[in-house]
């Protein structure tokens, strides 16, 4: 469900919403956490000034995150 | 005579106005001929229609509950999502994820309309509720000032929160001030 979250409210924000991918990765016990990859070209958008908008969205996910712990992690291209 | 000009010109308003109804049906961006102020309010009811296919996306994921609601208001959009007991999540600490969700929100028009959006977001009525608790502070604010005579400060609040603040203090006939900078800026009630 989260990860269905997050991409939608990735994909309202970008110009290529279908190069918008989330991954649920499991820490072992220690969460999860949501890997984002977008379009290179998005990376800006969905960092935002000073990291305004990854901050909303990470606030938004735990929000709607059952037990709050759940992490985002937006992924450079290199990292892929 | 410089009289017939002038009585030209206002058939012509008359024209303009009449015709803006005219493709009423057509969701085309393009409408040919409106008043400014008929398409400014198009263009925030499209600012609205925008943020509610967002928030109802968001809603049936994370399968919540809640109706919203669109106006707008004061030349803004207002949206709020509203009609359910659990959707306090969605306002968080000191209206905290609300604030995020409303930054999406303005994102998701902007990416729509190519314009920059002042929409504000409503979740459970927690904005109508901080208006009011704002007022009664910056009443209180007054009060304190003018008894005592000397400045009062508020606690840190942000652009929006000052704002309501400020129109409290005039329509008290007071006047206020903001120091401090972002995000501990706060309100000062001069006496």
């Amino acid at each position: 469900m989260l990860d269905a979250a997050l991409e939608h409210l990735i994909r309202g924000i970008v110009d290529n919403p279908e190069d918008v991918e989330v991954n649920t990765r499991n820490n072992r016990g220690r969460g999860n956490t949501l890997d984002v990859i977008v379009n290179p070209d998005d990376m800006g958008r969905v960092i935002g000034r000073q990291g305004r908008t990854a901050n909303a969205l990470r606030t938004v996910i735990k929000a709607v995150s059952p037990n709050g712990s759940i992490g985002v992690n937006f992924l450079d291209v290199d990292e892929r | 005579m410089t009289s017939d000009e002038s009585v030209t010109e206002e058939v012509e308003v008359d024209v303009v106005e009449e015709d803006v109804q005219e493709d009423v049906e057509s969701t085309d961006d393009k409408p040919k001929k409106q008043s400014k102020s008929e398409k400014r309010f198009e263009q925030l009811e499209r600012e609205g229609d925008i943020a509610a296919d967002y928030l109802e996306g968001l809603l049936d994921i994370a399968d919540l509950d809640g109706d919203i609601d669109m106006d707008v208001e004061a030349d803004r959009a207002m949206v709020a999502i509203v009609g359910a007991d659990n959707l306090d999540q969605l306002v968080g600490d000191n209206g905290k994820t609300l604030d995020a969700l409303q930054e999406l929100t303005r994102l998701a028009v902007t990416q729509q309309t190519g314009e920059r959006s002042r929409l504000m977001l409503d979740v459970a009525g927690y904005r109508a509720g901080r208006r009011e608790l704002l007022t009664e502070m910056g009443q209180e604010a007054c009060r304190r000032a003018k008894e005592e005579g000397t400045s009062v400060s508020l606690s840190p609040m942000t652009p929006y929160e000052r704002k309501i603040v400020h129109d409290a203090v005039a329509d008290a006939g007071l006047k206020s001030e903001s120091e401090g900078s972002e995000p501990n800026r706060y309100v000062v009630v001069v006496p």
